[in-house]
């Protein structure tokens, strides 16, 4: 059962369509648009109300003010440098942007053209690649959204009905998170998984753009929606925890800033990998949120689409109480059972979930999900020990776990043994976000 | 791309051709109309950042060794040594981290995007090394070195051949040296 949430802002097109607005796309089983979309103003999400300082003083000071004690986080994190111009994306997104080759390459079979653009995104390093039809509700309303950066271009004061009539194809290209250093999320080590990535993939999303204007073609930045694109192309399929769930990676990859363009495509479809059906019965995120912002409950109708809405308040609220441990929290990626190392075990669940008919997938689900919290833990919980760091050592004790070191460290230092990661016991923490009996 | 076999997919790598591909010799050999189009531009361009005023925490130089080249294979590089620089350095740096990418294409002659990617993620890989070193409170200076492929010889990632190439067991001669880092991070030589 679907309860219809209020909506504050108002939809841009009132509660009639618009002349000219394409029939709601097909997303997947996963997300359902039912009602007028008001397109998404990135100035009111998460991160440009902070910068705004509307979050309160505590996350203004998180985000601007804090200077990460992590060398790594320091290279690689969005905010908490101590200079900014060590950390890359920053470079890549403050450059100026290349013009469109004049000398246009003509496209014959936009198959080819398909094919060819996705070996060069694999060529370049992306680990998932694919192509959506755009729809305007994928489209953010107002200006473009480009982090440190200016996304000036001449279509700037296009409508979204326009833009998706000029540039119809969306190339959704991202990368994964390396599945090792993720197990030690909560911790400087799955923040390296998860910043390392991201940098490397919009590195990738830049030389991909240039590539596109040098075939001759505009390419848009900072106007769609990765969720959607991501949901739209086939790149998975929305989880209950609000992330784009992939048949060979899960939930740890990354959505990026896509591409929009006029390059002739081929756009592909959503997928059914049983996501849907799993996040209806599993609930292990829910469980695992040490902030209780992933809901237990059924799907709900926000701003005219059917889908899991996670409360990103309290999960935002969380982070400056963590910074002396880690960044980025992303327990209910980590705890997503369609998370795992993409081997043949993996593709032949990810297989058999897919193939079952839709009304033998909840036996399954639970036979899969029993398996899951036996082998991987209710709780996720391994010690991870890379580059120095090691996630089974308690924040504050003084240890040294490395293979071979020979220097002092104080007659204080801790012996530490066994293979169980060390997290904050959070969950009794963070209670005081969320608001009971609502 | 994995061989499909009915409805069970069975991965079995499988070199991508390139044979049907009417775009990949534009993508790998045609020199960009603008080069603001081009990544490695902009990140050669990058200034420099500060040294953070507080040295971190060291363990011995040979671990810290292998924590630098254990970050520059998470980073993406192939091939990973550490020299030690002769003492007419002129910044006085004394040793010198070098990263090496597999490069199916000769990025010398191969001026396209595609043919650029070696480079590209080779000034990744330095990019983010040197920054991370100057953020363990080191100095450290990534650019391109004349006798980049020397380094790499006597760091131990292989041997030279008659025409100066470095050579690589792994690779062969099919390998890009990215950009040098020069820093005063104390660490122990390899080859």
């Amino acid at each position: 059962m679907a309860v219809t949430l209020e909506k504050t802002t108002k939809p841009l097109n009132g509660n009639q369509p618009r002349a000219g607005v394409p029939p709601p796309p097909y997303l997947g089983r996963s997300v359902r648009i039912v009602g007028p979309v008001a397109n998404v103003d990135m100035n009111q999400s998460p991160h440009p109300k902070n910068q705004r300082g509307e979050l309160g003083k505590a996350l203004f000071n998180w985000y601007r003010n804090t200077i990460s004690r992590d060398p790594l986080t320091r290279v690689s994190a969005p905010n908490h440098f101590a200079d900014r111009r060590h950390f890359l994306t920053t470079v890549i997104n403050q450059a100026s942007k290349g013009k469109v080759n004049s000398k246009q390459v003509p496209v014959t079979d936009p198959a080819a053209m398909t094919r060819h653009i996705k070996a060069v995104a694999r060529y370049m390093g992306a680990d998932v690649v694919a192509i959506a039809k755009a729809h305007p509700s994928f489209l953010y309303a107002g200006s473009r959204y480009v982090q440190d950066g200016t996304a000036a271009d001449e279509h700037e004061h296009r409508s979204p009905e326009e833009l998706v009539q000029k540039f119809p194809y969306i190339i959704v290209t991202t990368t994964a998170w390396d599945y090792d250093k993720l197990q030690a999320h909560r911790h400087f080590i799955g923040d390296a998984a998860y910043h390392v990535s991201q940098m490397k993939g919009v590195l990738i999303l830049k030389a991909l753009e240039g590539y596109v204007k040098e075939l001759g073609y505009t390419a848009l930045r900072g106007v769609v929606t990765p969720q959607a694109a991501g949901v739209a192309s086939g790149v998975g399929e929305l989880g209950r925890n609000g992330l784009v769930i992939n048949k060979a990676f899960g939930a740890r990859i990354h959505m990026p800033d896509p591409i929009m363009t006029d390059l002739p495509l081929v756009p592909d479809e959503p997928v059914d990998i049983g996501v849907e059906d799993f996040c209806k019965i599993c609930r292990k995120c829910a469980v695992n949120c040490p902030t209780n912002s992933i809901t237990f409950g059924d799907k709900v109708v926000f701003n005219g689409i059917e889908k899991y809405k996670i409360n990103w308040l309290t999960c935002y609220k969380l982070r400056p109480y963590t910074h002396e441990h880690w960044v980025s929290c992303l327990s209910c990626a980590t705890v997503c059972p369609f998370t795992k190392p993409n081997v043949w075990w993996r593709s032949l669940a990810v297989w058999a979930l897919s193939t079952c008919p839709i009304p033998a997938r909840p036996a399954l689900v639970h036979a899969l999900k029993a398996i899951d919290d036996r082998f991987w833990g209710v709780v996720s919980q391994k010690r991870v020990r890379w580059l120095g760091y090691d996630s089974g050592i308690k924040p504050g004790e003084h240890a040294c776990t490395v293979a071979g070191c020979t220097a002092a460290h104080g007659p204080d230092s801790a012996k530490v043994a066994g293979d169980i990661g060390y997290y904050a016991p959070l969950k009794e923490n963070t209670n005081r976000f969320v608001k009971r009996g609502v | 791309m994995a061989l499909r076999l009915g409805p069970l997919k069975i991965p079995w790598p499988r070199t991508e051709s390139r044979d049907d591909d009417p775009y990949w010799d534009f993508f790998i050999n045609r020199l960009p109309a603008d080069l603001a189009n081009s990544v490695t531009e902009l990140i050669r361009n990058a200034p420099e950042g500060n040294v953070f005023p507080t040295k971190a925490d060291l363990h011995t130089p040979e671990i810290t060794s292998g924590h630098v080249k254990e970050l520059a294979r998470y980073l993406g590089a192939d091939l990973v040594g550490i020299a030690r620089l002769s003492s007419d350095d002129e910044e006085g740096y004394p040793f010198a981290v070098i990263c090496a990418v597999r490069a199916d294409y000769d990025p010398r002659q191969a001026a396209g995007i595609g043919g650029q990617v070696p480079v590209q993620n080779g000034l990744f890989i330095t990019f983010v090394l040197s920054a991370w070193i100057r953020e363990l409170g080191f100095r450290a200076a990534a650019s391109s070195h004349p006798n980049a492929e020397a380094l790499a010889a006597a760091a131990g990632l292989g041997a030279l051949n008659p025409n100066g190439r470095l050579v690589t067991p792994k690779y062969g001669t099919r390998v890009h040296v990215a950009d040098v880092i020069r820093t005063d991070l104390a660490l122990a030589a390899d080859g």
